[in-house]
């Protein structure tokens, strides 16, 4: 992982398991391909956009905090849902954003690996006009 | 750095680029040197693999996530040889009267631009598919509307020896799709024109480009060697679409006032819809796109398309997480889905600017007119979705993640306009126009009629950046029509500019 740290990696890995429960039952191979496609989005990002990004994360671990006197990450499941409830529908756009961004890389390092498709009802076919005029 | 010379340069390949240089090419025969200067790169046929994060990394600009300034909007915008006719569904609607007169350009009349739409319907051999080959996500949507009395629409697509991949905005893997990749672009070439490919134009000075030639490590290897290049041309068309090409000139500080430039953005802001049905339906199967409802353009101006997306795509257009989000992404096979489609106002606020690098900032906020269309599109769609059966449905905007089919009769209540909140709700847009828009006046437009740039006699434009205001249908024919028009204009001109 070179765009993010290990600690911040790691912050990241319990939200994930928050956004996506079934990235907690990545074998080592989808955890990899999770981290490589997650890696790779923020790689190409400019600068100042993962340096915000690397902020929000800040903020997202630290802010409930004042609240719960833990860091989001050491809260039970439920609360760590509701936090980031609250903030996909807060008052202030830029943390409704920071969800949105944050979500959004979490879906792709799981929905964004080909060996996940089949798992979730997702087959195209190369020959679809083929299957089409089969069915019933 | 490299020294190239041409007599006209085409700065970009897609629905404009590619049907200028087209236009243009027969000049070839006289001896004119042309040139076309693509940023993206032209893929081997085996590299469109149909895998979603793959294809968006290789076809789109900055791998699907360009975001506007704000962060809340996704622009999705094709770069490649075929530029965003490579990754478009090939669905084409020609432009209205009233959106014509709307635009009010001194000289651009509407049977003029029918005329030329109508010969890319052959040239790009525009039907409708045949019945048998509409899939069971399309007849549900039809059948949804019909209950409900609202009209709908077939799309005419551009497709020759189509297979039903439904794979279209990853690139066709048959290259059936009849964008300019596969039809303006390869006739040009046949008659002399140069497509360089993996060449990035950085800057337009007096009658040259600046532009660096780079090597992705895909697609074939381009005309020119990686590298710095300074090419001359006398003229130069900009067809990098509405939000390069604004950026582009912004950079290159031309020589003329314009205050007009990179203003009056629009984008058809858009909303992925779905609903969930208690068994398969063929969705992945045939022509993802061939119906739309136009039922309340104008009475609420929005548009509802059938569409049907892929796994990262859908998840991120949907609200929430966790349970409920796995439990509607778990059945894929299951999903009928919608787009919703706004129509914008040009507003002077909405812009492309360039950060200090010079890249392309897009500052666009949502108005309230197009929330209130897209909220009121939303509850329109899930009436749909129950009208063709499904059980469950997924408004972004809706008070629960799911309505319920007993709840079918209470979607007013359960998606209420406050739930339309930017960087809540996924808003994403493929069709940007303006920034370069046509006109008469100087203040308020940045080229003549036929395209041609205030005061810079030598500069033309011809892609979506010309529109005055936003075009009310999907843009590409209409982009290929105006660009028609601008390579006329070229024409007629290069006696003057080519001497």
């Amino acid at each position: 992982m070179k765009s993010l740290s290990d600690s911040q990696a790691a912050f990241l890995l319990a939200v994930a398991r928050r956004v996506v429960p079934a990235v907690a039952t990545l074998d080592p191979g989808g955890t990899e391909r999770f981290w490589r496609l997650i890696d790779d989005a923020l790689n190409i990002k400019p600068p100042a956009i993962l340096a915000r990004f690397k902020f929000f994360l800040l903020i997202l671990r630290w802010a409930p905090a004042l609240v719960f006197f833990r860091p989001l990450d050491r809260l039970g499941p439920g609360t760590q849902d509701g936090v980031l409830r609250w903030l996909q529908s807060s008052p202030i756009r830029l943390l409704r954003v920071g969800v949105w961004g944050l979500k959004t890389l979490c879906f792709m390092g799981y929905y964004g690996q080909p060996e996940v498709a089949a798992g979730i009802g997702y087959s195209p076919v190369l020959e679809g006009n083929e299957r089409l005029v089969e069915r019933p | 750095m490299l020294e190239k010379e041409f007599d006209i340069v085409i700065i970009g390949s897609g629905s404009g680029g590619g049907v200028v240089a087209s236009e243009l090419s027969p000049m070839c025969r006289d001896g004119v040197r042309i040139a076309v200067l693509e940023w993206g790169p032209k893929l081997k046929p085996a590299e469109f693999t149909g895998r979603e994060i793959e294809m968006v990394g290789r076809l789109y600009a900055e791998a699907g996530g360009f975001f506007t300034k704000d962060g809340d909007m996704t622009i999705a915008f094709g770069r490649a040889y075929g530029g965003s006719t490579v990754v478009y569904t090939g669905t084409s609607l020609k432009i209205a009267k009233e959106t014509v007169e709307k635009w009010a350009v001194p000289g651009l009349e509407f049977d003029n631009m029918d005329r030329r739409a109508e010969k890319f319907f052959r040239e790009n051999n525009l039907h409708l598919i045949e019945d048998s080959l509409i899939n069971e996500n399309n007849r549900l949507f039809v059948e949804g509307c019909r209950k409900l009395g609202y009209r709908t629409k077939r799309f005419p697509v551009n497709v020759k020896g189509c297979k039903g991949s439904s794979l279209c905005n990853l690139g066709c893997p048959h290259g059936a799709k009849q964008g300019t990749d596969q039809v303006q672009l390869p006739a040009a070439e046949k008659n002399g024109v140069l497509v360089v490919t993996n060449c990035k134009v950085e800057h337009l000075g007096n009658r040259e480009c600046l532009a660096v030639v780079s090597e992705p490590g895909f697609g074939e290897p381009s005309a020119w060697a990686p590298g710095e290049y300074r090419i001359k041309a006398k003229i130069v068309v900009a067809c990098g679409g509405a939000i390069n090409t604004p950026a582009l000139l912004i950079r290159s500080r031309l020589p003329a006032a314009l205050p007009a430039l990179g203003k009056f953005i629009t984008l058809h802001p858009a909303l992925i819809l779905v609903g969930l049905h208690d068994r398969p339906i063929a969705n992945f199967l045939g022509h993802p796109k061939s119906f739309c409802c136009d039922h309340f353009a104008g009475t609420h101006g929005f548009l509802l398309e059938t569409c049907i997306y892929f796994p990262f795509t859908t998840a991120k257009s949907c609200i929430g997480f966790g349970a409920e989000h796995a439990e509607l992404m778990a059945h894929m096979d299951r999903q009928q889905q919608i787009i919703a489609l706004a129509w914008d106002q040009p507003l002077e606020r909405n812009r492309v600017t360039v950060d200090r690098k010079g890249d392309p900032v897009l500052d666009y906020r949502a108005s309230p007119l197009v929330l209130d269309a897209l909220h009121r599109a939303q509850i329109e769609a899930a009436r749909i979705f129950f009208a063709s059966g499904a059980a469950r449905v997924h408004a972004p905007a809706g008070r629960k993640f799911f309505v319920e089919r007993s709840e079918a009769a209470e979607v007013e209540d359960l998606i209420p306009r406050s739930g339309m909140l930017p960087g809540k709700i996924s808003l994403t847009s493929a069709h940007v126009m303006g920034g370069c828009r046509m006109g008469r006046d100087p203040e308020t437009s940045v080229t003549d009629g036929w395209g041609r740039v205030h005061g810079v006699p030598w500069l033309y434009v011809a892609d979506a950046s010309l529109f005055p205001r936003c075009s009310e249908a999907n843009p590409y024919l209409t982009i290929m029509a105006l660009a028609d028009r601008v390579a006329e204009r070229v024409r007629s001109d290069t006696s003057e500019l080519l001497r």
